[in-house]
């Protein structure tokens, strides 16, 4: 029987035979295991749930607005809202519900109202850059994440204002 | 294997227990509580890895319940050790109150029963006490012997389990400090664990809440 200030090495938990060391070691090993795959699921599961990869979308500037159509592909009846910044700077927010034909036809999504388009005014003559986000909400509504739709936009005003895409998107049909 | 090798395996195995168990905690504490919210039941996942460790451990070292500090026959011992530290922090405690116009000893869950939080206070502070005395303290005796440097391992562990809570840091490590050395000298986790769930009462009832915030501790304290 120990007493009461012996410490746990001249007890039995002191010396361990190589069977028992190597089973510790086993479990050990395992529980790491265990636990790296298990933050990594976590990891992984959080991610799917802020950023979900099923947006999808695209956006040009036009002579007066930001337009594009943006679609959930897991949602495919749901309307994405979105965001506009310009030149990293928040300027409107939205929700993709316009007629966009081609964007169903071209087979992106099931139905065409996926449209949508921002008046842009107001903004300095020069070249900027625009970014489309789609909001997303996960949590319970605790959090909102933007994911960029396409690429950012770079266009150029002149001095009345009117806009034009500088992307070289070949030859139009 | 000679005897100098052996000593240092069984060091090493015994670090390597008390990581494991500190990994599982912080994966609670820490990644849990970012990832999916301390409310999710997913934070049972790393409670029952390190408690399923640490029985499969006690297990496979042959310690009883008895060694570990499931008993009886020294809660005597244990109690009157704990006694003069605890009248002592007490003091402090209920002095900073005083002096601060802080203390109600019915704020804990908003003036609840007097006595059912500190009694689940109690169980809880079991399980901690389980865990970083019957446990880790143990492990942190097999490498270092009962000797200051166990015993401020200890303290050190449990103040960082409460990281990145100042107060809460600065109590847990004082009281993991008299905890760990009270324990070396009579292993009851019944006595630390009354001892764990009147002092966190006291402080509760006696230090500002501004102070203390709501005991967050981990990603919850700045999340």
């Amino acid at each position: 029987m120990p007493s009461l200030t012996d410490p746990p090495s001249e007890d039995n938990c002191g010396t361990l035979m190589d069977t028992t060391r190597s089973k510790l070691s086993r479990i050990l090993i395992g529980k790491s295991i265990a636990e790296t795959v298990f933050v990594g699921l976590l990891a992984v599961g959080f991610f799917f749930t802020a950023f979900p990869p099923y947006f999808h979308g695209f956006g040009e500037a036009r002579h007066d607005s930001i337009s594009g159509w943006a679609v959930n592909n897991r949602a495919p009846w749901d309307r994405v809202e979105v965001q506009l910044f310009i030149d990293d700077r928040f300027v409107a927010s939205g929700v993709a519900n316009l007629s966009r034909p081609d964007v169903q036809q071209a087979g992106w999504a099931r139905d065409e109202w996926h449209g949508y388009s921002f008046p842009v005014s107001n903004i300095g003559a020069g070249v900027h850059v625009a970014s489309v986000y789609a909001v997303h909400k996960s949590g319970g509504g605790i959090r909102r994440t933007l994911q960029l739709l396409g690429y950012p936009i770079r266009f150029a005003v002149d001095e009345n204002g009117k806009l034009a895409d500088l992307v070289d998107r070949g030859p139009k049909k | 294997m000679n005897e100098a090798t052996n000593d240092g395996v069984e060091r090493s195995l015994a670090i390597w227990e008390i990581l494991s168990v500190i990994t599982s905690c912080l994966i609670a504490e820490w990644v849990i509580t970012a990832v999916v919210g301390a409310s999710s039941v997913l934070i049972i996942v790393p409670i029952i890895f390190a408690f399923g460790f640490m029985f499969w451990s006690h297990r496979l070292r042959g310690e009883s319940l008895r060694e570990i500090g499931f008993r009886f026959d020294n809660f005597g011992k244990a109690a009157q050790l704990l006694a003069l530290p605890m009248v002592f922090a007490t003091a402090i405690l209920i002095g900073i109150g005083y002096y601060n116009r802080s203390m109600d000893f019915f704020r804990w869950r908003g003036g609840g029963a007097i006595l059912g939080m500190p009694l689940l206070g109690i169980a809880w502070g079991l399980l901690q006490q389980y865990a970083l005395q019957g446990f880790i303290n143990r492990r942190a005796q097999i490498v270092w012997g009962p000797s200051i440097v166990s015993i401020l391992v200890v303290a050190v562990l449990f103040a960082s389990f409460h990281l990145p809570n100042p107060v809460l840091m600065a109590a847990t490590f004082v009281g993991g400090l008299v905890w760990a050395t009270i324990y070396q000298r009579a292993p009851n986790l019944f006595a630390l664990a009354i001892s764990h769930g009147l002092m966190t009462w006291i402080l509760i009832s006696t230090i500002p809440s501004s102070l203390l915030h709501g005991l967050r501790v981990g990603y919850k304290f700045i999340g």
